[in-house]
């Protein structure tokens, strides 16, 4: 192998490793499919990731090449389905013996499909938001405004995030925005306003980067898995101080 | 009348998951499977909770648990990873109420704050609020993982020879 192919592969799996990580999947699958990546093109791998780079070398070792660099981890928003095709394309690199100009071409493919819909998803997570109160004994009133009121605060949401605002920010307003909403329930005398105020503001809670944090820290990688559940905590006081804001103008109402 | 009552609480959990999971840009493929364990996990802490009197905590490791298993085997059905499926099903077991009531125990100590008897209240109520969130949240994530741990070899090769790519 010549210090051409070596450094071919290693940008390969530097797109391909910063293009996980940053679309939230957690460490040890990221490095397990780089890993298998490189064994079948016949490279070793190793990587070493914390929050926001990650150091790569890629190596041959039968003609002694190298090739080490670090690398920026792009945030991109969290992508399930990345996660489940780029895993898929590290198996099928693998299994089927595929050359580097083939697994490129498909993990161009891969990257390129369109996201969901975000009119789609921000239906969805109204209407997820409606059952959670319902789940926690709201009315069918309460379910409504809740609805609204994540409706209201997603739209918010998903506004600051294009025009890239801060995300503490935006968890921020998003977390007032949705509860002032929801606080509508207070004044228009509903039973279970309260639910429907404890509820509006749940579209909110980083459920990736916690499990993806204890997950880390279980396999063993430590240092990523304490970052990412500091980054956590700090969206859920996000989500709190947002939500006092709310409580303060209200909580006269509430008690 | 009890069979009503698991079934809505089931298919509430359902859309809610469906719901939750769509924020985070799942394959379409994944939904159906996201519903039945979202369904299945917390219809089970329902019953655990209601009927054999056992507590929020122990009832959501539980409820974890039985999800992660059954991400095991439907994700070799659809070429997903397991926290794919089980991460937007946990979601809808997240303890809400608590929360809410730890952020407002906050807020009330501290407008009370001169006043011991009334202040101290309210930070007891925050502790105990605070303390049940917290476990909640950690036995799910601990629940849920264990089986990642038991079946390793399976866990690991989910995505091999998938069709979707």
């Amino acid at each position: 192998m010549t210090q051409k192919n070596v450094t071919g592969i290693a940008d390969f799996i530097a797109r391909y490793l910063s293009y996980m990580l940053g679309a939230g999947v957690h460490t040890s699958r990221v490095v397990r499919n780089s890993k298998r990546i490189g064994s079948a093109l016949g490279v070793g791998v190793s990587i070493h990731t914390s929050q926001k780079t990650a150091t790569l070398t890629v190596s041959d070792a039968e003609d002694g090449i190298k090739d080490t660099r670090v690398i920026d981890i792009p945030a991109f928003p969290i992508s399930f389905e990345w996660n489940a095709d780029l895993s898929a394309l590290s198996w099928a690199a693998h299994d089927r013996q595929m050359t580097l100009e083939e697994i490129e071409s498909r993990f161009d493919e891969i990257v390129a499909r369109p996201k969901m819909n975000p009119i789609f998803v921000l239906f969805m997570a109204s209407l997820a938001n409606a059952s959670f109160c319902r789940l926690f004994g709201g009315d069918i009133w309460a379910m409504l405004i809740t609805f609204t009121a994540t409706m209201i605060g997603f739209f918010t949401r998903q506004h600051l995030t294009r025009k890239k605002v801060n995300h503490y920010i935006v968890f921020i307003v998003s977390a007032f925005v949705a509860s002032i909403c929801a606080s509508t329930a207070l004044a228009l005398g509903i039973e279970t306003a309260e639910i429907a105020l404890a509820t509006s503001v749940l579209y909110l809670v980083p459920g990736v980067p916690l499990i993806n944090g204890l997950i880390d820290i279980t396999d063993g990688h430590i240092q990523i898995g304490i970052s990412r559940l500091v980054n956590a905590f700090m969206l859920i006081i996000c989500i709190a101080i947002g939500m006092s804001v709310t409580l303060m103008l209200v909580k006269d109402s509430l008690l | 009348m009890i069979a009503t009552d698991i079934i809505s609480d089931g298919l509430f959990a359902a859309v809610a998951a469906m719901g939750f999971g769509s924020i985070s840009d799942p394959p379409m493929r994944a939904f159906p499977y996201i519903a039945i364990l979202a369904a299945v996990g917390h219809a089970a802490r329902y019953c655990l909770m209601n009927f054999l009197g056992v507590d929020i905590v122990s009832a959501s490791l539980v409820a974890a648990f039985i999800i992660g298993t059954g991400s095991v085997f439907f994700g070799r059905k659809v070429f997903c990873p397991m926290t794919v499926l089980y991460i937007p099903a946990l979601l809808p077991m997240v303890p809400g109420t608590y929360a809410y009531k730890t952020v407002f125990s906050l807020i009330m100590f501290f407008q009370e704050i001169s006043s011991p008897t009334r202040g101290s209240e309210y930070l007891q109520e925050m502790i105990f609020n605070g303390a049940v969130s917290f476990s909640v949240l950690f036995m799910l994530a601990v629940g849920a993982t264990v089986p990642v741990f038991l079946l390793r070899e399976r866990a690991n090769s989910m995505t091999r020879g998938s069709r979707f790519i």
